[in-house]
């Protein structure tokens, strides 16, 4: 299948040509605890975008040069598997691309997690892009997030964030991969919700000052908006539990 | 103790406006904020997950992973590990071998020093959350001696999250530990664990 899209294609009367309004999220679905080996997991699935987390340790330093004495390292890996794209990726393997979003992605943990509590430990943070449409750093930035939660590791905040973007003149939130890859400008941004910490900042493009504002505001909306779910997909393990044991004890009433 | 659904809080949030050291928390600007998962209850955090830190005294279960001149290094069920020294006792071990100790000392970096160890021959280890281990044992040890009376067994509750089971029933104290471990959130644990138990393990 091949769709030729202009800039200009993507935005008529009004709305985004796959019928979102300018500050419409994709459909998030979060779900946490997805793996039973590691310490903790987390599945996003985020428009197209589909991406596993999970998240190993604190354990021991490898390679054991690396320790330091005061805190923990935070080990980010993100990668794509060969099959994610809708263009052939040719070999899965770490690329400059995933090289770069993995640095980033570990300076937005070493921010939040409380890493002085484990020294001379490291903390395994992985994530794999199953299948993307734009906006995955985001996308596996709030995947880990949940499993780092989901693995008890301590950290300040849970963490959230969007990217939001230009395109055909227009200020737009969450681009995905037509938006991204057409538009004339791109920021995925990520908070801390509960003090609005800027924990990851990227420009791709040019904005205006007053453009870049009105992007920051969209942005801090939509990731509280997020966090939301995080935290929806955190608690509902226990909220099963929860319900079970509430539901249960009538029905014990009716059978004695 | 009163558990509420409500009372569920994620990273970040506000648990006390006073400050206060605790396990879980973490404090910004005078004010206490949950860092894990965990129940508050009246302005404290009871956590749901994390770690196990080597405090000192603590009764430990450990698996030697490591031999070397100055004696054993202990697996914990944490971040951080336990040393044996050969100087401490005359019994040797082997990598693999399951031992119950005393945290002597825990050093700056959380490495803690066993004394007292003693290895176990037979029986089972389960390993559970170490924040559940109070949980596990209960007021005053009321849980633990719960499970005790009706598995029969002898039970050794490691602090870092490890058991030590032998003898009796010891499928039912099992499935019963993991049943606390699911449910400890919900409140009336106490009753419905001694109806379980009663029914003999079953809802």
């Amino acid at each position: 299948m091949t769709v030729v899209l202009k800039e200009e294609d993507l935005i008529k009367n009004g709305k985004r040509y796959d019928g979102r309004g300018f500050e419409d999220l994709r459909e998030i679905k979060i779900k946490a605890g997805v793996f039973k080996q590691a310490r903790g997991s987390a599945f996003v699935e985020w428009g197209k975008n589909k991406v596993f987390a999970a998240v190993y340790g604190p354990h021991e330093v490898f390679p054991k040069h690396l320790t330091n004495n005061y805190k923990a390292l935070i080990n980010a890996r993100y990668i794509m598997t060969p099959f994610s794209g809708l263009e052939d990726h040719g070999r899965s393997g770490p690329n400059r691309r995933s090289i770069e979003i993995s640095k980033v992605v570990k300076h937005v943990f070493e921010n939040v997690v409380l890493t002085n509590l484990f020294p001379k430990t490291m903390i395994d943070v992985h994530m794999e892009v199953v299948q993307s449409d734009g906006g995955t750093r985001i996308a596996s930035l709030t995947a880990a997030s949940v499993a780092l939660a989901d693995a008890g590791i301590p950290m300040r905040d849970l963490v959230a964030g969007v990217s939001v973007g230009k395109v055909a003149g227009e200020l737009v939130l969450d681009l995905d991969k037509y938006e991204d890859n057409l538009g004339s400008s791109d920021i995925p941004m990520v908070f801390a919700p509960r003090n609005g910490e800027i924990l990851l900042y990227q420009m791709d493009g040019l904005l205006s000052k007053e453009e870049l504002e009105r992007a920051f505001d969209m942005g801090w909306k939509a990731s509280k908006k997020i966090r939301e779910l995080q935290e929806k997909a955190l608690k509902e393990k226990y909220q099963a539990v929860f319900e079970e044991i509430e539901s249960s004890p009538n029905d014990e009433k009716t059978g004695e | 103790m009163k558990m509420n659904l409500k009372n569920l809080v994620v990273p970040g949030a506000l648990v006390s406006e006073k400050a206060y050291r605790g396990e879980g928390v973490y404090v910004e600007d005078g004010k206490t904020y949950s860092a894990v998962m965990g129940m508050v209850d009246s302005e404290r955090l009871i956590p749901l997950k994390g770690q196990y830190f080597p405090k000192r005294g603590d009764y430990i279960i450990g698996v030697v992973k490591e031999e070397g001149f100055y004696g054993w290094m202990v697996d914990l069920n944490s971040p951080f590990e336990g040393k044996i020294s050969a100087r401490d006792t005359r019994e040797k071990f082997k990598i693999g071998d399951v031992v119950s100790s005393k945290v002597f000392s825990v050093d700056e970096i959380g490495e803690a020093l066993l004394s007292e160890p003693r290895r176990f021959w037979d029986g089972e280890v389960l390993e559970i959350e170490p924040v559940k281990v109070p949980r596990v044992i209960g007021k005053n040890a009321s849980m633990i001696s719960l499970i005790k009376q009706h598995a029969q067994s002898e039970i050794f509750v490691g602090q870092n999250g490890r058991l030590y089971l032998k003898g009796g029933n010891t499928a039912l104290a099992v499935i019963a530990i993991l049943k606390i471990c699911r449910e400890a959130h919900v409140s009336g644990l106490t009753d419905r664990m001694t109806a379980f138990l009663q029914h003999g393990g079953k809802e």
